[in-house]
């Protein structure tokens, strides 16, 4: 008996000893504390990403606007969003991806940035990439969650108004223009976009309001005017090198996601669309090369019909040496910057504003020729390419037809290229260039996404009253800034 | 081996038999009335050696003195006795109180059938062993009733099993393995992606370890009652196994078998053989349907198939018609540069897939005598595939032994070892590596499979037909899929130790206690690899995982006949289980530098950081239990039990559970009935609790690899919750078991209802939180449903009898809450649209996607719109609908048994009637016009592919919006028509019913009368065994409706099917 008990003694020591168990539930592979700075670096990347991406899974705003086309599998290209949810994607990403770890950032910076100033400019900056990034849910969905977005303890968050989320934007962009201290330091090198230089954030600021500004010009003239007016007299870009640019590296991960999808891949799956290419031809485009490869032909360009099956060998396709050998854009670099906003389209916008009579300073032709030429440069032609497009009849502002929407749209949308996007916002809004119904179209263009299907299941209330309040959940429901 | 040979012998010396000489043993058989028994069965112990009576009970048999001689027949229990010295063998047998044998319950107690007051089912050894499959557990399908498994079509792939419907929302619904009374890890550790068919590969479940030929005996308990004593995770049900023990005196069985197999035709595709390669009429040639290019400089423009396309939507076949194809790109070639006619292959995918191989040997040792017991098992197993290359191989050995230290102490211990090494698994999901994604949704008539192999074997290149463009020889979709088998291959292994050290004691006549510790070790290894030159960039990855368990168990027994009416048996217990799991998985980044060497260190670019997880849990259980019986007619039992989970919150981390159960074995009132030979009644009623996954109380971040120098991280997308209490199971069941003229006829019949609630569960929530999912405890779901087991023995005579035994299950789920006011919670996206879900008000696993619009109940076509949708379908405004419901209305298996003499045919039916499946081979095969349905003629007579200016086009069935029969001709020129682009995912859900013929088995003992002159051998069976040989019925076109992709909680969704192998083996074996 004594040596069983002997044998027993472990177990029962096991039994009598008190122990700590939740202790044991520590994930040690996982940190409860990180530097706020990574979050800040990861949320900026994964923005660019979504904005840059031409995955049909995500980001198929090259094929909206008709700068690709499709070749065998031509879906995304007749709008169809649904099969491969493509608004759950888009939702998911920047709600849950970029924006709670903006937020996150800015929760934790006071933690580890003991120095006020610099504690004060990293909020700041965060605040306007949320801004930045508010613009593009807003402008795609209408209606969104924002006063009760990214707080858990609320899992049923109600939808704002559109207009009233645009105002709060511009709220909190004219507190960030004040609040950055350009005398003091902010990420440093955790900013891939401006290396934490703070001038260039209040640049980037003004010229994101005067985005903002001009996207609501139709829908209320004289907010527009006012917050144009602030923007350009608090200084906005005024060359390319104020561009906001996310530099991706060379090596995965973290390269341009094109190079992903059209080198890394290896699939065949886009060419320039007979729309673009054509219009281009026609102006006799500087640009062409960079844009797009020679065709089949290998001396001439031509593009797909958006939405039809197109053989892959036959069209131009984006341009880079590593898609097509000697061609001359950087498309596929897996390097190539993707710009988040750019000196070009502050240049439209301003000449937009003349014509809309905001005192902005200069006319709609200087901007607009200082637009285009901005344009030419940063994608590689010379100054001398840029002056001799703009002659060009159909180019020059005095001569070409139409209206300034119509000029200015033909031209942002060209100069737009690769970001499809901006492209899809400044199209909605200027109602140009006029595009071809795709070929097998399965519903009209698309003037709004329709919301993520999942808000259907778990957040239905709030859901219902948001689709009733837009004028229903559907892509042709026009959101409040698109006015014609 | 050879080491093990040794060892074998040594063991054999250890316990050696004096061979008796045998002698002729006469006796009759009488029932307790004095009755003679007709035609009972007399079987030595551990041997093959039987006779049977006579009409008059008469017996004789050659058996030495000391054998033990197993009597038996129907309605009355067996009975083992000794052969006495000398003298005739007079038997007795009880009326049949037992239907069947001794049942092992949780904690490996054994109690009689009266005293079991809930639902449990046996199935023998045999029944798992006998008919061999990679995975022992296929072999439970359609025996055992509320047991649904869904087996897949891949090589050592997983299965999936439930006991009693889906319990948990988010959590494991697998029932816990039990090896004498020691858990028994069955985790399947395939991956997210694997799971939601986006690639990779099956491993299978870790149960697959347990060596057939080591079990004695399977008990399923099923309902909550049963498996209290086993806490939370016997909540999915229990799977307890008894091995084998040692016998008296030394015994051998060796066992040698071996199987071919062939795929069933039925669930594979069948293609059209009038139209090749291409998307439709848009390419170069003036037709439109191929590439024009003057390829043999000539000048002239030549025909060309357009190569880069994965679809036979192209030319129509004319073999007049010469095209140059993708071996005319080929400089090894024969068809280089030479075109060939337009014809359809000679050779379809069909011809790629192999005959499958099997070999099985073991040999099994085991001996007894008063000083202990041992046995020792080595069972080796070898599979090869239908694919080439592929082929998983088993060791498994097992050893125990028992030494009894004094008449009441003994100790005893076991080790077994098992190790599975994988080469070349299947492919799963949407992925290149899945032959049959490219076989059953992409593809072209005119490809030759057998050409395809010739093309890679000559000088094992990529030589595929889907280059990227006669002018850039790359692969665009799709590698050669010899390519993709020998190049793109995985290899894998797991080396697990499982065993225990024991001691008992017995205290006095009534008590008794038991201190065990045991471990179950393994360690995995898998390798994925992607060549350079494949379609997609070249990569190595690697997974590495362990996996510990310890459990330290304390049990004090006591039983006691309190009065001459009284039984009591108590338990008092205590367990300490800690888990540990760590893994670690990593992958080149960007591409391989050199080609063929699978090394983290070729990587092209610097890769990126290991992904490791370490998990660690420690649940410490106390319980008692207590069973009262009444003259063996009364049986009250009642259990609880105490946990403390390490993964709950500090303060909630502990909870209690009780189970209380009665049976009333009523037949014993009514002994007047002579047809009646048995009858109870059972009732129960229990609660479990449950703790949580590892870590989901504190939230931490993710780390991202650093853009460059700069770190990156992310919130978690779920966050997790220090508030958790545990989650909890009630259940209650009813149950009645029947017997008739005396065994001939019976049923077991069971009505249950559990509901598992305040499930802890990752509820997922508006992304406009920030989060995916929140850790809450939320969610209810219910399940009802009946069960049935019922057997009988329409023939019973001295040469032949015949028995059957039928197993029927009815199960409804449902999902009765979740969180507030959500009315979905999404389990997982899928291609093509679809969605498995938990919906609430609807049972489990609902498949959701878009719907046709119906008028009337019919599908409605389009109107009005654009002019590519009018005469398609309508499609519903959401893309959310419920589409689907993978549960079946009824599960059921019939096996017949039919035995003359030596010879025995058995024969299993199982039945699956109802629950969905989606198919994303028909949504993508249809489009891309494979299929039959896609070609041949329309309802003028003609091509349906011709233009419907030329007489083509079709009128899909359906009505107009207004109601009256759909009459617009709409275009099947191009790809699509048929498939997902204009039908909605509703178009694609199909059926899963089936009845299959699981099982045959003919088996031949050789009489005792043959043999008894070889000194040696003691029997020996032969046996012709077929498996899957017949699917009788289907409502699936060209797959098995059972297929699946991984074991676990995401079902009824198809992509890449593979086909089902029938085959058909024998089996030798003997016994020494």
């Amino acid at each position: 008996m004594k040596k069983i008990i002997f044998i027993l003694l472990p177990l029962l020591m096991m039994v009598g000893c008190k122990k700590d168990l939740t202790s044991l539930n520590v994930d040690p592979k996982n940190p409860q504390v990180v530097p706020s700075r990574s979050l800040f670096t990861n949320a900026q990347h994964t923005l660019a990403n979504t904005l840059a991406s031409s995955s049909v899974n995500l980001n198929i705003f090259r094929l909206i606007v008709q700068y690709w086309t499709e070749t065998t599998y031509v879906d995304e290209s007749q709008f169809d969003l649904n099969t491969r949810q493509i608004p759950r994607g888009v939702w998911n990403t920047l709600y849950r991806d970029v924006l709670k770890d903006f937020e996150e950032a800015k929760r934790t910076i006071p933690n580890d940035v003991a120095d006020a100033a610099v504690q004060k400019n990293q909020i700041t900056i965060t605040d306007i990439m949320e801004v930045y990034t508010w613009y593009y849910l807003v402008t795609t969905f209408g209606n969104i969650p924002y006063t009760d977005a990214l707080n858990i303890e609320n899992p049923f968050p109600k939808y704002d108004d559109q207009k009233a989320i645009v105002d709060d934007l511009l709220k909190r962009l004219d507190a960030d223009i004040t609040a950055l201290n350009i005398s003091a330091e902010s990420f440093g090198s955790a900013d891939i976009v401006y290396e934490g230089d703070v001038a260039a954030w209040k640049k980037f600021a003004n010229s994101l309001k005067l985005k903002i500004g001009m996207t609501i010009a139709d829908a209320d003239a004289a907010k527009a005017k006012t917050t144009v007016e602030s923007a350009v007299a608090s200084g906005v870009f005024t060359s390319n090198a104020d561009n906001a640019q996310f530099n991706y590296l060379s090596g995965p991960p973290n390269t341009n996601p094109i190079w992903v999808d059209l080198v890394q891949s290896g699939r065949k799956d886009f060419v320039a669309t007979n729309t673009i290419v054509n219009k281009m031809k026609l102006l006799g485009d500087p640009r062409m090369p960079y844009y797009f490869t020679f065709d089949a032909t290998g001396s001439d360009y031509s593009g797909g019909v958006p939405g039809a099956s197109n053989n892959y060998a036959t069209f131009s396709k984006p341009a880079g040496p590593l898609l097509v050998p000697g061609s001359a854009g950087m498309i596929t670099n897996p390097d190539f910057p993707h710009l988040l906003l750019s000196y070009d389209e502050v240049e439209f916008f301003l000449a937009e504003a003349v014509e809309r009579g905001f005192s902005v300073g200069g006319t709609a032709k200087e901007h607009y020729d200082k637009a285009i030429t901005a344009s030419i440069r940063w994608w590689g032609g010379s100054a001398v390419d840029a002056a001799d497009y703009l002659v060009g009849p159909s180019v020059n502002y005095l001569t070409a037809p139409g209206s300034y929407k119509q000029k200015i749209g033909e031209q942002k949308w060209i100069a737009l290229y690769n970001r499809g996007w901006d492209a899809w916002i400044e199209w909605r809004r200027l109602d140009y260039p006029v595009l071809q119904k795709p070929t097998g179209a399965l519903t009209e263009f698309p003037m709004r996404f329709t919301y993520n299907v999942d808000e259907q299941n778990l957040n239905k209330k709030n859901y219902d009253e948001a689709a009733a309040a837009i004028g229903g959940d559907v892509v042709t429901t026009k959101l409040f800034w698109d006015k014609f | 081996m050879k080491k093990l040979l040794s060892l074998m012998a040594v063991l054999a010396l250890f316990i050696t038999t004096a061979l008796a000489q045998d002698r002729t043993i006469t006796g009759q058989i009488v029932d307790e009335k004095g009755n003679p028994v007709p035609y009972a069965t007399i079987k030595i112990k551990g041997s093959s050696i039987g006779a049977a009576a006579d009409q008059n009970g008469n017996f004789s048999i050659q058996a030495k003195t000391g054998d033990i001689l197993q009597v038996s027949a129907a309605g009355l229990e067996m009975l083992e006795i000794a052969v006495p010295a000398q003298g005739a063998v007079n038997v007795t047998l009880k009326s049949g109180d037992v239907m069947r044998e001794v049942v092992v319950t949780a904690l490996g107690i054994r109690r009689t059938r009266n005293q079991l007051p809930y639902s449990a089912q046996q199935v023998a050894g045999d029944e798992v062993s006998k008919t061999r499959t990679s995975n022992f557990v296929n072999n439970l399908s359609g025996k055992v009733s509320g047991l649904e498994l869904r087996q897949t079509n891949t090589l050592g792939g997983s299965t999936n099993i439930l006991v009693r419907g889906v319990k948990s929302i988010t959590g494991s619904n697998q029932p816990l393995f039990v090896i004498d009374g020691v858990p028994f890890d069955n985790s399947t550790t395939n991956t997210t992606d694997q799971r939601t068919g986006r690639g990779g590969y099956d491993y299978g479940n870790a149960a697959a370890d347990i060596n057939p030929d080591d079990i004695q005996s399977v008990t399923v308990l099923k309902g909550a009652a049963a498996s209290a004593l086993y806490g939370s995770r016997g909540n999915n049900g229990v799977i307890l196994i008894t091995t084998k023990k040692g016998r008296s005196g030394l015994g051998i069985t060796v066992n040698s078998g071996f199987s071919w197999g062939q795929i069933d035709k039925e669930t594979f595709a069948t293609y059209q053989h009038a139209y090749g390669g291409g998307y439709g009429q848009y390419y170069e040639d003036p037709s439109g349907f191929f590439l024009y290019r003057d390829i043999d400089g000539d000048g002239v423009k030549d025909l060309v198939v357009p190569t880069s396309e994965d679809a036979s939507y192209g030319g129509k076949f004319d073999p007049s018609k010469m095209v140059y194809q993708w071996d005319a790109f080929d400089p090894n070639s024969p068809n280089f540069n030479k075109a060939r006619p337009w014809v359809a292959a000679a050779n379809d995918p069909t011809a790629f897939f192999e005959n499958s191989l099997s070999s099985n040997q073991s040999v099994y040792l085991d001996g007894a005598s008063e000083k202990g017991t041992f046995k020792l098992g080595y069972t080796r197993t070898d599979d090869k595939g239908i694919l080439p290359n592929s082929k998983i191989s088993k060791n498994l050995v097992n050893f125990g032994a028992t030494y009894n230290v004094t008449p009441d102490f003994t100790v005893g211990g076991s080790i077994n070892y098992s190790g599975i090494t994988g080469k070349g698994r299947y492919g799963t999901g949407y992925d290149d590596k899945n032959v049959a994604t490219n076989f059953r949704q992409w593809w072209q008539t005119n490809v030759d499979i057998k050409e395809q192999k010739e093309a890679y074997m000559r000088f094992k290149q990529n030589v595929t037909w889907n280059w990227a463009d006669p002018s850039d020889l790359t692969p665009i979709y799709w590698d050669n899929v010899y390519f993709a088998r020998y190049e793109n291959f995985e290899n894998d292994s797991r080396n697990r130790y499982f065993g225990n050290i024991n001691a008992n004691y017995k205290i006095g006549e009534h008590f008794n206690i038991l201190g065990r510790v045991s471990l179950d070790n393994y360690d995995e290894f898998q390798e994925e690899r992607q060549a350079v030159g494949s379609v997609t960039t070249s990569a190595y990855s690697r997974f590495d995982r362990t996996y510990s368990e310890t459990n330290y168990d304390l049990l004090l027994n006591y039983d006691q006949d309190i009065s001459t009416d009284f039984n009591l048996k108590a338990l008092l217990g205590m367990n300490i289980r800690k888990q540990h799991i760590t893994s670690m998985s990593s992958s080149t980044n960007g591409g391989l530098i050199t080609e063929k060497v699978y090394s983290l260190s070729n990587s092209a670019n610097p890769i990126n950081a290991p992904l490791e997880s370490d998990g660690r849990r420690e649940v410490d259980g106390v319980f008692a239990g207590g069973t009262l019986s009444y003259k063996d007619m009364i049986t009250l039992d009642g259990t609880i039990r105490r946990d403390a989970s390490s993964t709950l919150p500090e303060g909630n981390n502990v909870y209690y559970y009780p189970s209380v159960s009665i049976g009333f074995v009523f037949s014993k009132l009514l002994p007047d009935l002579n047809w009646l030979t048995y009858g109870k009644l059972r009732a129960n009623y229990a609660q479990v609790g449950g703790d949580a996954p590892f870590y989901s109380t504190l939230d931490v971040y993710t780390i991202v690899p650093p853009f460059g120098s700069q770190a990156q991280s992310s919130v978690s997308s779920t966050r997790n919750n220090p508030e958790l209490k545990p989650e909890r199971t009630k259940s209650s069941e009813v149950g009645l078991e029947l017997a008739f003229f005396k065994n001939r006829l019976g049923f077991d019949v069971t009505y249950y209802d559990a509901k598992t609630f305040d499930q802890i569960l990752p509820t997922t929530v508006s992304t406009a939180t920030g989060y995916s999912s929140k850790f809450l405890n939320a969610g209810t779901i219910q399940n009802k449903g009946v069960e049935l087991s019922a057997f009988g023995t329409p023939i019973q005579s001295q040469d032949f009898s015949w028995t059957i035994n039928l197993n029927w299950t009815r199960n409804r789920n449902k999902v009765v809450s979740l969180f507030e006011g959500s009315e979905n919670l999404l389990l997982a996206t899928f291609q093509g649209g679809v969605s498995i879900n938990a919906t609430l008000g609807q049972p489990y696993g609902t498949i959701r996607g878009s719907d046709f619009v119906y008028t009337n109940g019919a599908k409605t076509v389009r109107t009005t719109g654009t002019a590519a949708v009018i005469g398609r379908y309508m499609t519903s405004t959401t893309s959310n609908e419920v589409i689907g419901n993978p549960n079946p209305d009824w599960i059921g298996g019939i096996n017949n048994t039919f035995k003359y003499k030596n010879l025995s045919l058995s024969f299993l039916v199982d039945v699956r009637q109802g629950g969905d499946v989606f198919s994303l081979d028909l949504y993508y095969g249809l489009a891309t016009g494979l299929y039959p349905e896609t070609a041949g003629n329309n309802d003028l007579g003609n091509p349906l592919r011709n233009p419907i200016a030329e007489g083509g086009g079709v009128i899909l069935p359906g009505v107009k919006p207004d109601g009256k029969p759909n009459d617009i001709r709409v275009e099947a020129i191009n790809y699509g028509t048929f498939g997902y682009r204009y039908t909605p995912a509703a178009g694609f859900i199909y059926d899963a019913s089936f009845v299959k013929l699981r099982e045959l088995v003919l088996t031949y003992s050789i009489p005792s009368k043959t043999i008894s002159s070889w000194q040696f051998v003691k029997g020996i069976d032969i046996s012709l065994i077929g498996r899957n040989l017949w699917i009788i019925h289907k409502n699936l076109p060209y797959a098995d409706p059972e297929e699946n992709i991984s074991a676990g909680n995401l079902q009824g969704y198809q992509g890449g099917a593979y086909p089902t192998t029938r085959t058909l083996g024998f089996n030798l074996r003997f016994k020494f």
